[in-house]
């Protein structure tokens, strides 16, 4: 940000007066917290696509931190609101939060655009929300199919998080498992604060399942892969989109990646296509980092909302409409909305081959409308 | 009988690191009558450390152990004069309110320093897993069981057999006697800081291989170390080591046999009713005031 | 004050950005809670960790009502401060007995497992995620939207909570949980029911919880666990010692600037939190004593006016026995401090208790003002069985102690102290002071009534105790070594006035070493040795008694200030 600031001021001096009035799209993630990783990465991913905005399009754009809780995400919507006229703004990606930002972005009527898996989010009958991140009900029928259809597998173990994001993906991994016919043999919330994760593990595979289902936070992913392997697993891992981040598969020796997939909405550092090495690259020399899906996600809802504007969209709820009623191929897949604001619709599957922390590419699956419940 | 075994060791690496945060704890609150706040932010502040010598020592953890006892002891000197020094006239809850701000600094500088990812730490000798029959024991395991068990000792040494042990708990036992009998109480205080804080910095180094470290790891941790130091009893040494070994091997114990929040949800009742039948915590800390 | 409101009113009203209403709401819903938690913990001293706990339970009440049965706040208000109100009864009744981090660690445990139950019943609560669609405040058709409505509503409920805390905490509650605070054995001594008055602060702090919570989720129209989360809990503690303990002023300050803090370095990003860490550590270094003793110590008060003496009413004239002792015996694991001790005082007779130390002199006292439950025997006080009652009983059956160390709270004025005294009698703090004055006249204490008891030499520190013992007209009062540091003039002086006391109809009982003191004093002495009766009778045959002598008057002359025998 610090390095961003001087830009966009420079920016905005050289193009002059702003052509779509210096519409600001200010960024409310959680940098603090427990969800810090992730929303880093979202706001790594909004401030690209504003960095490569179109000279004039964008005036200086607050980031501001939610932490944990929807009051400090409510606040911050409010504060993000006063300062000046608002094109846009990049939500949080914590369910909870967004919950309780919806009913105060109605009224402020401003669109929210975040990378959220939480399927209520686009179920409140709230215009002002677009999701560009598969919610739960795509990416984890994504997750059960090639479960059940890809490794024929029927006696799935899940291990999820007591957290929200967990919460929400349980559900919808059960449901996902029922409509494939399939029924866990095994399912257990694990607190995010649970340091060995070798009971739970146990457990698991004394059910004698014949796959272990992941839904856990970046943390808890790698330590029960950690334990896993140091127990010697036979049966295969599929885990859900955490795992996907290059800061896990960081933590442990690709050795111990081996044979492990996960599901989730794009891997950026996979390539793919030259636009998508590009926008890694670039990532990788504006941040310091690997980019994950969320980053990218986020990158390009924001490319998207910044179309609009391009495209003559005066105020939030020009950018609203053309959201809605728009498509946007993206770096990640084609973007639309389903009618209730989720924009993304596809999932993909990676699998490690034990020899490097970069993942490949093993199916995509488009068009998934997924179980909503 | 293997599975059991298995989880006994785990259950006890934990516990040998939860013991390392306990005690750090423990001995600064016995010195000062004054709950330090910040001691599990110092965990994750050890590990960070870790995680940052880790690319300029490229040796085995062990080799980082001393530098990081050093350096935490140093941070434990500053922690004092900041945040302990000038109010220790106070009530003891200033100081409470006055190490939180000082955890707030440290979490949020390593999110800045380090970013939010989680981070590893190398393991202590080596990251091996150890065969022994049916059993894996990954070598790190037992790296924590015995690295924390020769620092706890070291501290016990420490304290009932050299001078300088002997005027530290004068000073914890009663400060005013102690400064009547010569005992120069304010460098006691601030040497009890520095081995408090170093006995955390050990830990995070322990945690952090197995256990990965991130800049929000130390609020779990304080709450451990508070409720193993309170089971064990205000203010006891062995207790709060004790205490710590004990909730670990419940932590891991009843998890893997109901699921996690029970086991948490377990814990909890279980000390409620230990305080309700021994309200001066498992070994007691019978101080009765004299009428 | 009045200032600083109006110009925060001025802001509220003419300057602030929805942002900044939104901002100063959320502060004064904390003030609510934090008005709570000066009750308990800044009066009472009750390190309570269910402060957020409650607050989240106000939250839920009014989140579940609300978003899944439309409910509004006539309903959902009350109800919100009542299901803190019925946790906290129960939950008060099982760990207040426990001291300060055992309190805390069990109260600490009650948050831990509310908030479990909020993550793990998703089907009551929303799990994780928790429950959208939380209306806003309702009442009877008038709705309080966001920005100046909800601002003035959670002042205003805010300002109301105030005022009864503010109330609450200058009378008579504020001033025993003080007492309570500072010394509860003595409280207890001094007839205080130590546990009802915990009970109530910690259920009073729990309706200001809940209604905070409740107007927390109205604010924020969505609730979820982290309003069970221990930061909640972190920021009241903060606010209440940032603002200045025990004082409803302070909580207001120390929300206002606490929950202002963070927002004012929001523009840094990601390190704001370390210059927010940075400047809460800067205030509590600053202002030790909190915002309000900041205030003070820059605009001192001027200094108060002292009451006018009034003698606080006296029961009838005692007569006859007033204490009796039958057969009382004590043990501590296997050691008898007391084996079958028999004594009686008659109204008006001063009774002297010796005994080498570790004869079980002040387990008697103890045990007499219910401090210690006897094994076996009775204790009678005027003319009614009290064996085995707790001292707050005892006290008010008419028996007044003194402690060897006088404990006297250190902050207080000497009026204050004296006047803790007739809390249990008196209507208000203002009566119980006019009383106290009265009590410090008597002994000729009355100009050192402003004094801080604080650094207080020693004989004026035992003249103090005495008028608290004084001040509520006992009808018994037992005194441990009231003579012990006086010069020979004091000695004489306190002899009068126990005399005079005597005189007046009052039982003494006077344990004492000094022989010369005390012999010449008494009409009666008991001396005991390893907690039996060695002799009974008139002070002279007691120099006489061979036994006497052996076992303590022709013993050492030197003597331990320190008199061990209760195993302490």
């Amino acid at each position: 940000m610090r390095r961003l600031i001087p830009l966009l001021v420079g920016l905005l001096a050289a193009a002059g007066p702003a052509r779509a009035d210096g519409l600001s799209f200010p960024v409310l993630v959680p940098l603090t917290g427990f969800l810090s990783l992730e929303g880093t990465s979202q706001r790594n991913g909004a401030l690209l696509a504003l960095k490569e905005a179109p000279a004039g399009l964008v005036a200086a754009s607050e980031v501001i931190d939610t932490g944990t809780s929807p009051e400090a995400a409510v606040t911050g919507l409010e504060r993000a609101a006063g300062g000046g006229p608002v094109g846009a703004v990049a939500a949080s990606m914590l369910g909870t939060q967004m919950l309780a930002m919806l009913p105060l972005a109605a009224e402020l009527k401003l669109p929210l655009v975040t990378v959220s898996g939480t399927a209520s989010i686009t179920e409140q009958g709230n215009p002002w929300v677009f999701r560009f991140f598969p919610g739960d009900a795509v990416t984890k029928t994504a997750h059960a199919r090639y479960v059940v259809e890809e490794l024929k597998k029927t006696r799935p173990a899940v291990i999820y998080q007591t957290t929200a994001y967990g919460q929400s993906g349980k559900t919808h991994l059960e449901a996902a498992f029922r409509a494939l016919g399939v029924n866990p043999v095994f399912q257990e919330g694990v607190d995010p604060a649970a340091k060995d994760l070798l009971p739970v593990l146990t457990k698991a595979l004394s059910a004698n399942p014949d796959v272990l289902v992941l839904h856990l936070h970046a943390g808890p992913t790698a330590l029960l892969l950690r334990q896993a392997a140091t127990s010697g697993l036979k049966i295969p891992v599929v885990a859900g989109s955490a795992m996907h981040q290059p800061s896990t598969a960081a933590l442990l020796d690709p050795a111990e990646l081996k044979g492990v997939c996960a599901e989730t909405a794009a891997s950026p550092v996979s390539g793919g296509s030259p636009a998508v090495a590009a926008f890694t690259e670039s990532y990788r020399a504006a941040f310091g980092k690997e980019p994950d899906a969320f980053a990218l996600g986020q990158y390009d809802g924001m490319r998207m909302v910044l179309a609009a504007v391009q495209a003559g969209a005066k105020s939030a709820d020009d950018v609203r409409k053309a959201l809605a009623a728009g498509r946007h191929d993206g770096l990640a897949m084609s973007y639309a909305s389903d009618g209730k604001g989720n924009m993304a619709h596809s999932a993909v599957i990676v699998c490690y081959d034990g020899k490097t922390r970069i993942p490949a590419l093993v199916k995509r699956y488009d068009n998934v409308t997924g179980v909503v419940k | 009988m293997e599975t059991a075994f298995q989880l006994l060791v785990n259950g006890l690496a934990l516990g040998a690191a939860y013991a390392l945060v306990a005690l750090g704890f423990v001995l600064v609150l016995n010195a000062t009558s004054a709950v330090n706040f910040a001691q599990g932010d110092l965990v994750m502040a050890g590990g960070m450390l870790a995680v940052a010598l880790a690319p300029l020592i490229p040796l085995p953890g062990l080799v980082l152990l001393p530098v990081i006892l050093l350096v935490m002891a140093g941070l434990g000197l500053l922690l004092a004069l900041v945040a302990y020094l000038p109010l220790r006239n106070r009530p003891p809850v200033s100081v409470f309110i006055s190490t939180i701000a000082v955890g707030i600094i440290l979490q949020n500088g390593a999110a800045v320093l380090f970013g939010p990812e989680p981070r590893v730490a190398p393991p202590l000798l080596g990251d091996g897993v150890l065969r022994l029959g049916g059993v894996a024991v990954p070598e790190q395991s037992v790296a924590i069981i015995l690295v924390a068990g020769l620092l706890i000792g070291a501290q016990h040494m420490i304290f009932a057999h050299t001078q300088l042990g002997r005027r530290l708990r004068a000073t914890a036992q009663d400060p005013e006697m102690a400064r009547a009998c010569g005992v120069p109480v304010t460098r006691m205080i601030l040497v009890t800081f520095a081995i408090g804080t170093a006995c955390a910095g050990a830990a995070g180094l322990l945690l952090a291989n197995r256990y990965f470290v991130t800049p929000t790891a130390g609020g779990d941790l304080i709450l451990k170390a508070y409720i193993a130091v309170t089971v064990g009893g205000w203010g006891s040494v062995p207790g709060a080591v004790v205490g710590a070994l004990l909730i670990a091997l419940f932590e891991v114990g009843v998890s893997s046999v109901f699921s996690y929040p029970v086991a948490l949800g377990a814990l909890y009742g279980v000390l409620l009713l230990i305080l309700m039948v021994r309200p001066q915590g498992l070994f007691g800390e019978a101080v009765r005031r004299r009428a | 004050m009045l200032a600083a409101a109006l110009a925060g009113l001025a802001y509220a009203l003419f300057f602030a950005s929805p942002y900044g209403l939104r901002v100063l709401t959320v502060a004064g819903v904390y003030a609510l809670a934090a008005f709570g938690f000066q009750i308990l913990f800044g009066l009472g001293g009750a390190l309570s960790m269910a402060q957020g706990a409650f607050f989240g339970l106000g939250a839920y009440v009014t989140g579940i009502l609300g978003s899944r049965y439309g409910l509004d706040a006539s309903v959902t208000f009350p109800l919100s401060l009542l299901a803190p109100l019925l946790v906290a009864l129960p939950v008060g009744l099982a760990v207040l007995r426990l001291e300060s981090h055992y309190f805390a660690l069990a109260t600490l445990g009650v948050a831990q497992v509310l908030h479990l139950l909020a993550v793990n019943l998703p089907d009551l609560t929303g799990g994780a995620n928790g429950l959208p669609g939380v209306p806003a405040f309702a009442l009877f058709g008038w709705v309080a939207p966001r920005g100046l409505p909800m601002a003035a509503l959670v002042w205003g409920v805010a300002a109301v909570g105030g005022l009864i805390g503010w109330r609450l905490a200058r009378g008579r509650l504020g001033r025993s949980l003080e007492l309570v605070r500072d010394d509860p054995l003595a409280a207890g001594c001094l007839g205080l029911d130590v546990g009802r008055l915990r009970l109530t602060a910690f259920a009073l702090s729990a309706v200001y919880a809940g209604a905070a919570g409740a107007l927390a989720v109205h604010t924020q129209r969505v609730v979820s666990p982290e309003v069970l989360e221990f930061p909640v809990m972190v920021t009241i503690l903060t606010i209440a010692v940032v603002g200045g303990r025990g004082r409803m002023v302070g909580a207001v300050l120390g929300a206002l600037l606490l929950i202002h803090l963070p927002e004012w370095f929001r523009g840094l990003e990601r390190s704001y939190l370390i210059v927010y860490g940075a400047a809460l550590l800067l205030a509590i270094l600053v202002a030790p004593n909190g915002l309000t003793g900041l205030l003070e110590r820059l605009f001192p008060p001027p200094p108060r006016a002292l009451p006018d003496a009034v003698e606080p009413p006296a029961g009838p004239r005692a007569t006859g026995e007033i204490l009796r002792v039958e057969d009382l015996s004590k043990s501590f694991g296997g050691v008898r401090a007391l084996d079958g001790v028999s004594l009686s005082v008659q109204a008006g007779a001063i009774v002297g208790l010796i005994g080498p130390n570790g004869s079980g002199k002040t387990t008697l006292i103890n045990v007499l003002s219910g401090l210690e439950r006897p094994d076996d025997g009775a204790v009678w006080i005027g003319g009614r069985d009290r064996t085995g009652a707790p001292p707050d009983q005892i006290a008010r059956a008419g028996l007044a102690r003194s402690f060897q160390a006088a404990t006297l709270p250190n902050h207080a004025s000497v009026l204050e102290a004296v006047a803790a005294a007739r809390l249990p009698f008196d209507r208000s703090v203002a009566e119980a002071e006019a009383h106290a004055r009265w009590a410090l006249d008597r002994l000729g204490a009355g100009d050192l009534a402003l004094r801080p008891c604080h650094g207080l030499p020693a004989a004026l520190r035992r003249r103090v105790e005495l008028a608290r013992a004084l001040a509520r007209r006992p009808s018994v009062l037992l005194l441990d070594e009231p003579a012990a540091g006086l010069t020979d003039a004091e000695k004489a002086d306190l002899a009068a006035h126990l005399r005079r006391l005597a005189w007046e109809g009052m039982a003494l009982l006077v344990v004492e070493h000094d022989m010369d003191f005390l012999l010449p004093l008494v009409g009666w002495v008991l001396c005991l040795d390893r907690g039996r009766t060695l002799y009974a009778g008139p002070p002279d045959g007691a120099r006489r008694d061979a036994a006497v002598i052996a076992a303590y008057l022709g013993g050492p002359a030197v003597r331990d200030d320190s008199d061990d025998e209760d195993g302490a």
